[in-house]
């Protein structure tokens, strides 16, 4: 007799190959579960399992995951994620993004813990997945369509009650940093919109009805409204009152915001497009992802237009990064760069490293230039049609810098292939350690080492080896947070997370789980993504940072440098410190 | 010394920057809560609620209620979560 899956799950993930149109139900065993738990770590797993990470990441059957976890469809605030995970075609290396909201209790509702999709499928197609009964259906008419007119056209054709992800122009033409939208939101980074385009899959659309028990479900609740109840206070106030965008005006206060393809920590005309301007003279309102109450969500209107959300990431990289103060410049590249499905941070990155490649000479699009909205605009717009030089950018500032030549690739801001988020890491070295180690590149959601250099543990410009073990803790607490899953805005309230992860872990699940067990998941998830990027042929020289952090220290603050051989030993000392 | 505040805190204060005297960053916490009484909910005794962080000019952050200002000084009140 099959043995009934543990509380919280449903016990097996679908494997759909959309070439063949075969769909297999596959058991998970749970020691499985537990040791991975859900979200990044169970994808990870999977990938392993399904996947030769040699393979290209664009090829038939390198495989895409979507993973959601045992939180899903609980009642604890900020719990309704779900992870992609698939060999970045940005890096060559593991990629798992994360994206919320209804897709993800839809997903699990089909009575899954994961989808598994390999193949390609014949023609530009919609995956149907209803409470688990797959089809495909073609969406050739949606070819070129934008994420959200996709996702309203397929709600139209198939009922509201679909929930739906999928790419935009980008994801169709393999533009290495394409993302998966649903409900505005995008599984941004690393290129999983190429990914599922590559399958020729446009969008899939879920609904289900099975839910999963929880162990104690009393309980549950209980806990579940103490979290909301602290999720309304000062921890999480400034996302909840402000946003992330706030972040801008202090790292520039701070000397830490990229400028100009990182030349510069300090963008003067920063105060133009920062959130306390920019709601002076712009309607703004709020929302939240399903199932959270932080409401972190800011959305900025200008004028008839539709209104755009605003996040300190996308506001640095369409903004300072590339030399733009023109508010609405930013607000239209950012809702640009949602309609296309493209990640904000990397489109911001190649154009901003494109932008000094024509300041030096070396690419001929003159009209590329520093400070130029209109510039930024058009190339995006390329990009996301591989057009003209939007055909070059699209594969990213390394790959770019290979093909430009000049010794570019010293000031691709880039790790691993990653484009480097909104820290510079001259100015902030614990999280310039967090990038350079990262396992799918400069990233700031899988390591929160900027909250290290945001305090009196280390000196943020001249950091030393006490610094690894605040790196690897964050690096851990985050591989946790993105396997249980829930926000990383909650991290604040906690007093104890590992402590109170096990507990609401053992609500849901039943499992005896203790707070010591969940540091050894964190550990081993970190260790997997490891696992995978040995197989797909990492090497110790991809944990650096560019040339240009090593070599010349930040020209607005020259006590703000970090030298090759401090990187080196850091790193060093990561890997010691990890056994590896 | 110079006070400049950032993000949450000075939507609580309703003013960018001030200039205060204080000897100690206790001292200094304690005459903002006076001045601006929604502050108050921003700081714990003569300490930043953890969620929030203070940093002298521009360099070090600072926590410990104890450390010396001097008059030239200018301090940073912001929040703690850089998270983007």
């Amino acid at each position: 007799m099959e043995k009934p899956a543990p509380f919280g799950y449903h016990g097996c993930y679908l494997r759909i190959d959309v070439s063949s149109g075969s769909v297999d139900r596959v058991p998970i065993p749970e020691s499985v579960l537990r040791q991975f738990l859900g979200g990044s770590g169970l994808g990870a797993w999977l990938l392993l399992e399904e996947g030769n990470p040699s393979a290209d990441a664009l090829a038939p059957e390198a495989p895409l995951v979507f993973a959601f976890s045992p939180l899903v469809g609980s009642p604890l605030t900020t719990s309704a994620k779900f992870a992609v995970v698939s060999k970045s075609p940005l890096t060559d290396r593991i990629n798992d993004s994360l994206a919320s909201s209804g897709f993800a209790i839809a997903g699990k509702r089909c009575g899954c813990d994961a989808i598994v999709i390999v193949g390609r499928a014949a023609e530009l197609s919609a995956l149907i997945i209803d409470d688990g009964c797959v089809r495909l259906e073609s969406a050739d008419a949606l070819r070129g369509a934008a994420c959200q007119v996709t996702e309203a056209e397929l709600k139209a054709r198939l009922g509201a009650d679909y929930q739906i992800a999928s790419i935009g122009p980008a994801g169709e033409n393999a533009v290495r940093y394409a993302t998966i939208s649903h409900d505005g939101r995008h599984a941004g980074r690393g290129g999983s919109g190429s990914v599922l385009g590559s399958k020729n899959i446009k969008a899939i659309a879920l609904r289900g009805t099975q839910r999963s028990e929880w162990a104690h479900p009393r309980e549950l609740t209980e806990y579940s409204r103490s979290l909301s109840k602290r999720s309304f206070g000062p921890a999480t106030a400034k996302y909840r009152e402000l946003g992330t965008a706030t972040n801008l005006l202090t790292f520039n206060r701070l000397g830490a915001l990229p400028t100009r393809n990182f030349q510069s920590g300090r963008f003067d005309e920063a105060v133009n497009i920062s959130p306390e301007e920019i709601r002076t003279t712009h309607n703004r309102t709020r929302a939240s992802c399903v199932a959270c109450t932080i409401g972190c969500e800011h959305i900025y209107g200008i004028g008839d237009e539709p209104g755009v959300r605003l996040e300190y990431e996308s506001l640095f990289a369409l903004g300072s990064l590339c030399g733009v103060s023109n508010p609405n410049a930013v607000l239209r590249a950012s809702r640009l760069c949602d309609d296309l499905g493209i990640d904000t941070i990397s489109a911001g990155g190649t154009i901003a490293f494109a932008m000094e490649c024509v300041e030096r000479g070396w690419l001929d699009e003159t009209w590329l230039t520093f400070g130029s909205g209109d510039a930024m605009l058009r190339a995006i717009e390329l990009v996301g049609r591989r057009e003209g030089i939007g055909d070059l950018l699209a594969e990213g500032s390394r790959r770019a810098a290979g093909t430009i030549g000049h010794g570019s690739i010293a000031f691709a801001p880039q790790v691993k292939g990653l484009e480097i988020p909104g820290y510079e890491p001259r100015a902030l070295q614990t999280m310039a350690l967090g990038f350079a180690v990262g396992a799918r590149g400069a990233d700031h959601n899988r390591s929160g080492a900027y909250e290290v250099d945001f305090s009196d543990k280390v000196d943020r410009r001249h950091v030393t080896l006490d610094a690894v073990r605040y790196a690897i803790e964050t690096e851990d607490k985050a591989a946790l947070m993105d396997s249980l899953i829930i926000c990383k805005f909650l991290r604040g309230i906690f007093e104890d997370f590992y402590t109170e992860a096990a507990d609401m872990l053992h609500r849901v699940s039943g499992w005896d789980t203790t707070a010591d067990e969940l540091r050894e998941t964190a550990r081993r998830i970190v260790g997997i993504k490891r696992q995978f990027n040995l197989m797909a042929g990492w090497t110790v020289d991809e944990d650096t940072l560019p040339a240009r952090f090593l070599d010349t220290p930040l020209p607005s603050d020259p006590t703000a440098a970090i030298s090759r051989q401090q990187l080196e030993a850091l790193v060093s000392e990561y890997h010691r410190q990890r056994g590896w | 010394m110079h006070v400049e505040l950032l993000g949450l805190p000075r939507e609580r204060a309703g003013v960018a920057e001030l200039e205060l005297e204080a000897d100690t960053l206790g001292q200094l916490l304690m005459a903002l809560a006076v001045r601006f009484p929604s502050f108050s909910e921003l700081i714990t005794a003569d300490r930043l609620k953890p969620s929030f962080t203070a940093n002298l000019n521009g360099d070090r952050f600072i926590s410990d209620p104890r450390t010396q200002l001097g008059k030239g000084d200018s301090v940073l009140i912001l929040s703690a979560d850089a998270g983007g």
